[in-house]
């Protein structure tokens, strides 16, 4: 007699993100081995990210160079300016890239940070003297004009003589500027007087060092926060906070961490709630909990740890990061492995960690939120939107592979009939399915082209009024599939090219055997 | 021819004139008697010693006594006087006198200490207050160093806690605690200062005044000697008037006695001279009548 089909339904597969540490049998069918160029998306469910609408026409001044940084300059009036960095220029313009680097200025090196400061935006990079732009014609700032200026150039500058004094991290904060990290000192932070980010000495300026604070004896800042009216420090291996940062002469210590730094300068995000930062083991987070009096932290890449950390110490250009709250995501990208993980914000798991996926080969090279919520990313062909599914007109690959399924009986062998998914989006797409059995061990696969053979009402003029116009596309295509084994994994792969696609659930046909 | 009445006239008038020769004689005896007696070197009757006359003695009587006093301290005043010199024409010129203050060796010796106590004190008003100005600073500093040792270690403590020990700021030079403590430690280091320089003056003048303190007290014993001379000398002078009216008696009854005798020689000489005279004025008389 022949053996009833059971069905196994993965409702929102991958719905949490990849999980690559906890072990594979043990796993909850929501996690995913691999989800690459995924997010989470609004409903829950693993899909395609969005592509990179490049708006860049002229990136003559750009040459074969990346943007490797940007900008959004808003002046009181209103006036909006996009910078960026690259090819070792400073950079104007979204469309038309425009140099704007001052004259008898060189420059040798792209890691610059940008910060918007009291009408004014200023670029810090460590070993140069430091430029700022306005758009006023006078003021406290001192300059002049609208073209980006050497900063010790401009009216009343002060404290700006000493190269070694040319910090990495510049932030600002409390109604002043901040830098650190400099050439041949990794401890001391300085601070501009009030509202003057030229003038860093006189008035209320000062500095602190805090070579004897580091929990540890010996660290380096990497970078600066503020959050909470609290300075934060972040060090390689430690984090020191300072309460009463609006008066930075008596601004006190309020807590340290030891054992846990930042990796890199841009690597640090304020969420409003939260500040996120890449420690080296992984994605942390400063839980608001000043009234408690200590800085918990969490870790928030806790399902991909041995990923970020095997990143992590292969990288070998820079950091960038950037946090969307309108996509719900903070990205972080390795640049020179070309390597983002895409961090859904909107609640974490079980063990604290935030839903991640991966995003690899994108060529994304750094990103700026701006006002209007429009995430731009530079990469080497200049400035593009999120926004889309191309990357530059290009098809870029959505990738899901899930995990060991055991169906809850590893011990059973399992013949597997049919896999039919549920798939939003992705019309006429070419969607590449591959099952294997007992970790690899034996696999097959199968293409199906998308087509809608699912009753829709939608595109259906009822009652003579078109009143749905367009809708969703859905497929439910059935794949035949052969084999046996006692765990079952399924990849799912799909070349974007135009058209979102989001995986709704997978629901698996298989016939139950003996036992293994 | 001379007959016996003339004889007898003329030894009658022989005999006055010796009578009249006789007292007039007798006149100059008794003056030189009264002149030795009184001035001159005379035997006494009775004993056969020789003396001087009334002056010598007189003189010997009235010489200067020589007199101590002595308080009860033990410091003596002593007046005395020299031995006389003895002039080229043989004549002998008093002595000078000679007064001498002693104190006593206890008085001697607080005089002494006192004296030397006050040469110290005058020296070191002399000396200029700079180094006595740092030296009061030093001390007064030396007293509240461990205050302010303390101070600075609490406040590097509370801003080593506070994580701020290496601020540095435009407006307070540190951090505003720093500064404010600096301030205090250097308004107490400036009021030390002022302190030490006010005492050392003040201290200058207290010694010149302990200085001026000691001299007096250094001369007290000699004051007090000078005072006990007051009541000495006039004791010293009742006694010196008292031999002085002694021997003005004594003069007076010798003079008296002698004036006396003289008187009564001088009675006697001219009773003899008045016979004589008498005799031969009458004798005279019959032989020319």
């Amino acid at each position: 007699m022949a053996q009833e089909l059971t069905s196994i339904n993965l409702v929102a597969p991958a719905f949490k993100g990849i999980n690559t540490e906890d072990s594979p049998l043990a796993q909850d069918p929501s996690f995913a081995e691999v989800a690459d160029n995924a997010v989470i998306d609004q409903r829950g469910r693993i899909a395609a990210r969005k592509g990179l609408s490049v708006i860049t026409t002229n990136k003559t001044v750009l040459g074969s160079g990346k943007i490797r940084a940007i900008k959004e300059f808003k002046n009181n009036a209103g006036t909006t300016k996009v910078f960026s960095v690259g090819n070792n220029k400073i950079i104007s313009g979204t469309t038309t890239l425009v140099d704007e680097t001052p004259g008898s200025y060189t420059i040798n090196a792209d890691n610059w940070k940008m910060v918007n400061f009291n009408d004014n935006i200023y670029f810090f990079q460590r070993g140069f003297a430091p430029l700022i732009y306005n758009t006023v014609a006078t003021g406290s700032s001192g300059g002049t004009g609208s073209t980006v200026k050497v900063l010790s150039t401009v009216n009343s500058a002060s404290g700006l003589d000493d190269s070694t004094k040319f910090g990495n991290e510049i932030l600002a904060a409390y109604g002043r500027l901040w830098t650190a990290d400099f050439t041949d000192d990794k401890s001391t932070i300085y601070w501009t007087t009030l509202l003057s980010g030229h003038r860093w000495t006189g008035g209320t300026s000062g500095s602190i060092d805090i070579s004897q604070v580091w929990p540890d004896g010996y660290d380096e800042i990497v970078a600066l926060a503020a959050h909470n009216n609290h300075l934060i420090i972040f060090g390689r291996r430690s984090i020191v906070v300072y309460s009463g940062a609006d008066n930075p002469a008596s601004m006190a210590l309020a807590d340290t961490v030891a054992g846990v730094g930042c990796v890199d300068r841009d690597t640090v995000q304020a969420t409003g709630t939260d500040v996120l930062f890449l420690s080296q083991t992984g994605l942390k987070s400063f839980g608001r909990t000043i009234q408690e009096k200590s800085m918990p932290i969490s870790s928030l890449s806790g399902t991909i740890t041995k990923d970020i950390i095997a990143t992590l110490t292969t990288e070998t250009e820079s950091f960038r990061s950037v946090y969307h709250p309108e996509e719900n995501f903070y990205l972080l990208t390795f640049v020179g492995r070309d390597v983002t993980f895409c961090f859904d914000v909107r609640g974490t798991l079980d063990n604290g960690s935030y839903r991640a996926t991966r995003w690899p080969g994108t060529g994304f090279t750094s990103y700026v939120r701006q006002d209007n919520g429009t995430l731009l990313i530079g990469s080497v062909n200049g400035i593009g939107k999120y926004s889309g599914f191309q990357d530059n007109s290009g098809s870029y690959r959505f990738q899901y592979t899930s995990p060991e399924l055991s169906f809850g009986d590893p011990a059973k062998l399992k013949f597997l009939k049919k896999i039919r998914p549920t798939i939003f989006g992705g019309e006429n797409s070419n969607i590449f399915f591959r099952w294997a059995y007992d970790f690899n061990s034996s696999s097959a696969s199968a293409t199906i082209t998308l087509t809608s053979n699912a009753t829709s009402e939608y595109n259906v003029a009822k009652f003579n009024v078109g009143q749905f116009t367009s809708g969703q596309f859905l497929s439910r295509n059935n794949v035949n599939t052969t084999g046996s084994g006692g765990t079952l994994s399924i990849n799912m792969e799909s070349d974007i090219n135009g058209k979102e696609m989001s995986l709704q659930e997978i629901n698996v046909l298989a016939l139950l055997g003996r036992t293994i | 021819m001379p007959t016996p009445e003339d004889f007898i006239r003329g030894g009658a008038t022989a005999a006055g004139f010796a009578l009249a020769e006789k007292g007039y004689s007798d006149l100059g005896d008794i003056g030189e008697k009264a002149l030795k007696q009184f001035s001159g070197a005379t035997v006494d009757p009775v004993t056969g010693m020789r003396s001087g006359g009334l002056a010598d003695v007189l003189e010997e009587r009235l010489q200067f006594q020589p007199y101590t006093v002595t308080t009860a301290t033990g410091s003596d005043f002593g007046m005395m006087q020299q031995p006389g010199q003895t002039l080229p024409d043989g004549t002998v010129a008093p002595g000078e006198m000679d007064y001498q203050l002693t104190l006593s060796p206890d008085e001697q010796a607080f005089y002494e200490n006192r004296l030397a106590g006050a040469g110290g004190m005058f020296d070191a008003a002399q000396v200029g207050t700079a180094d006595r100005e740092k030296e009061v600073f030093d001390r007064m500093m030396n007293a509240i160093n461990p205050q302010r040792e303390r101070e600075r270690l609490a406040l590097e403590g509370r801003l080593q806690s506070q994580g701020r020990l290496g601020v540095e700021t435009s407006m307070f030079g540190g951090t505003p605690e720093g500064l404010s403590l600096a301030k205090a430690q250097e308004e107490a280091y400036s009021e030390n200062m002022l302190t030490a320089m006010t005492f050392a003056g003040q201290e200058q003048q207290r010694q010149a005044q302990l200085g001026s303190g000691m001299l007096a007290a250094g001369y007290m014993p000699q004051q007090q000697l000078i005072g006990a001379l007051q009541p000495g000398m006039t004791g010293a002078e009742q006694r010196r008037q008292a031999t002085s009216q002694q021997t003005g008696a004594y003069g007076e009854t010798y003079a008296a006695g002698l004036q006396a005798l003289l008187s009564s020689a001088l009675g006697q000489a001219g009773i003899a001279g008045g016979f004589g005279t008498s005799m031969a004025s009458a004798a005279l008389g019959g032989l020319f009548e």
